[in-house]
């Protein structure tokens, strides 16, 4: 009977396995249209393109000229991109392309640009957002107005979890009273239901040079704070001005749940770090920003921990870059832009593994990069 | 726990089964023959699943499939019409589990979440893995017609009470497009996954179609084979999150008593 009943039901799974199997339809047309790889002919990049997803940044070697470039680009298979791949065009001011998708139903704009040599100033005064996605997106300006800089922060992870409804609800936007002007507010928040189910119960705000790399949001959170843009300056001082309110509990990530800590209070960071760029770690993330032991650190300037205390007035910060012990700065390296530095900002000291007091609130305004330049040296 | 269910469910047909055997010479059953009324108990097994038809093309494969234990007990009453007793109309009563898990691979299937409020929306590309049980009290109302002493054939409506509903299961080894297609890539990999639970989506009632068959092996022993076709589909219509509509399709084999 036993033996019946086994040999039914094994008969079945298998009928009712083909049977289905013979209904799978004709595979769709790919509906995705993204640049997946782009480079340029010739040895002119300094560090590989940095590739989101409508955007794709060429950084170029120090002398490069950006009036004639001819991009070429990997696409989804059977997209198609206009214009196309290898087109020479002039990219003195970011250039757009779009791309459509296999199945033709679907397309999006990239804006292309190439940076050369050092654009990155070195005040930060937090004025300029731009709404994108629905959240806020600081970025910073030359004395001629065009962008220098856009800041990355967790607002593109934290739209995942559908939380944010208006900007001001997001990790970082814009407020009044600033310093001087407007800010820049960080707040820690609960991810809600979908935070909990991925086990990231809570995000801190944060802000910080570098890219924010959603793929791997989810599977490698750590991985997808990426530091660093190229720097051609010797860094002496990280100043600015904060305040800071650390919210009520301070609780500990347990899987999907916030454990509360009795008597913990939560404390914000900033840090900057000055590296060396190597093809093996072009850019830094939240495994190895200030690992002790990472070879490619030269310099760290980070808030002590005596510092890291409530303040409800603006109060000055004033961080001096500390050498790593052994390391100093080869001036060849730095004319060729082989260095690069990032500064970043949480709201909750230990944000990246979720952990922290919900509602810690900090607010940036006015930093600056005080540096020698290599000009000064010579 | 889910043992205990089906041990509890199989000592009470062995049960109802022994005192029907011993109330077969009741004058009642007697009447009831007389009259053309007959009477079956009846246990088998459920395989099937709830599955989506046609199945839409972003389903690309489906990797496994395990149709689970789903123990069904019941009673049908037949009345055949004189004078050939060719012809008969028969209710039932049964008390059944729908089950499955299903794990398939899909590609750009659009989906939303709504959880405590807040909102997912996109495409996932990648792993889905979905366990159903549906706990259900079904009765059938179908006609019947005799082929010979042996054989006979039914077919008719049934309506379904789903009683207890468990459907849930979570997304892995893929990505999500945010939004739409050209929306941010999110990657889920290493253990990262989504999970959902939608069993407060089921619907109470439902209702579709059976034929079967049923074979008398014996004078009181019936092999009884059936499908069941769901004709609603098992959500709410309220209920968007599942973009196609999943009908429950299950193929029932188990023996009858016949009085």
């Amino acid at each position: 009977m036993r033996y019946i009943m086994k040999l039914i039901k094994a008969l079945t799974i298998v009928g009712l396995l083909s049977f289905l199997s013979s209904c799978i339809q004709k595979e769709p047309l790919n509906a995705e249209c993204d640049i997946t790889e782009a480079s340029l002919p010739g040895d002119v990049l300094n560090r590989a393109p940095l590739i989101e997803n409508d955007k794709v940044i060429f950084i170029l070697k120090n002398g490069v000229s950006v009036t004639e470039l001819s991009p070429e680009f990997t696409l989804t298979p059977g997209a198609t991109i206009e214009p196309p791949s290898g087109t020479t065009r002039n990219f003195i001011v970011p250039q757009k392309y779009t791309v459509t998708s296999e199945d033709g139903k679907w397309h999006k704009d990239y804006t292309v640009e190439a940076q050369s040599g050092n654009t990155l100033n070195l005040q930060y005064d937090f004025e300029h957002v731009r709404l994108y996605n629905g959240y806020d997106v600081f970025y910073e300006v030359n004395s001629n107005g065009d962008e220098t800089l856009a800041w990355a922060s967790g607002n593109g992870g934290f739209k995942l979890t559908g939380m944010g409804s208006a900007a001001n609800e997001y990790l970082t936007f814009q407020i009044d009273n600033g310093k001087s002007g407007k800010c820049a507010s960080l707040v820690t928040r609960s991810t809600g239901g979908f935070g909990a189910l991925a086990k990231k119960p809570l995000a801190a705000g944060n802000l910080f040079i570098g890219k924010f790399n959603i793929a791997t949001a989810m599977s490698k959170p750590l991985e997808s704070t990426q530091f660093g843009t190229p720097f051609n300056a010797i860094p002496r001082y990280l100043t600015g001005y904060y305040q800071y309110t650390p919210g009520e509990e301070y609780c500990q990530a347990d899987g999907g749940k916030l454990v509360p800590v009795p008597d913990k209070t939560d404390k914000f960071n900033i840090y900057a770090v000055f590296f060396e760029a190597t093809p093996e770690m072009e850019m830094l993330d939240g495994t190895n920003a200030l690992s002790p032991d990472n070879e490619n650190i030269i310099a760290v300037a980070e808030i002590s921990d005596a510092d890291r205390v409530p303040a409800q007035h603006w109060t000055k910060f004033d961080i001096p870059f500390v050498y790593r012990q052994g390391k100093n700065i080869d001036l060849d390296k730095l004319a060729e832009g082989k260095y690069s530095i990032t500064i970043v900002f949480s709201s909750s000291i230990d944000g990246d593994y979720f952990s922290g007091a919900i509602g810690s609130t900090l607010l940036i305004d006015e930093v600056a990069l005080e540096c020698l330049s290599s000009d000064d040296l010579k | 726990m889910k043992i205990g269910k089906y041990i509890a469910l199989i000592t009470f047909a062995a049960s109802a089964l022994t005192a029907a055997a011993q109330g077969y010479t009741t004058p009642g059953l007697e009447w009831s023959s007389r009259h053309g009324v007959h009477y079956e108990i009846n246990a088998g097994l459920n395989i099937g699943g709830a599955a989506p038809l046609p199945l839409p093309a972003e389903i690309r494969k489906i990797n496994s499939y395990n149709p689970n234990l789903n123990l069904m007990i019941g009673a049908t009453a037949t009345k055949w019409f004189e004078p050939t007793q060719k012809w008969g109309i028969s209710a039932g009563i049964r008390f059944e589990t729908k089950g499955m898990k299903t794990d398939a691979t899909v590609k750009n299937y659009g989906m939303e979440i709504i959880q405590d409020g807040s909102r997912v929306k996109g495409n996932w590309t990648g792993k889905v893995e979905t366990k159903y049980s549906s706990t259900q009290l079904c009765i059938p109302i179908l006609a019947n017609y005799r082929i010979n002493s042996r054989w006979r054939v039914n077919a008719g409506p049934y309506i379904a009470l789903a009683l207890n509903n468990d459907f849930n299961g979570r997304v892995y080894d893929g990505y999500l497009r945010e939004g739409d297609p050209t929306g941010n890539k999110v990657i889920f990999e290493n253990g990262s996954e989504a999970t959902y639970d939608f069993s407060d989506e089921i619907k109470l009632f439902q209702w579709g179609m059976q034929v079967g068959g049923s074979w008398l092996a014996f004078r009181h022993l019936a092999v009884n084979a059936n499908l069941t076709w769901g004709l609603n589909e098992i959500f709410k219509s309220s209920f968007k999150t599942v973009t196609f509509d999943l009908y429950p399709i299950y193929f029932n084999i188990g023996f009858g008593y016949a009085f």
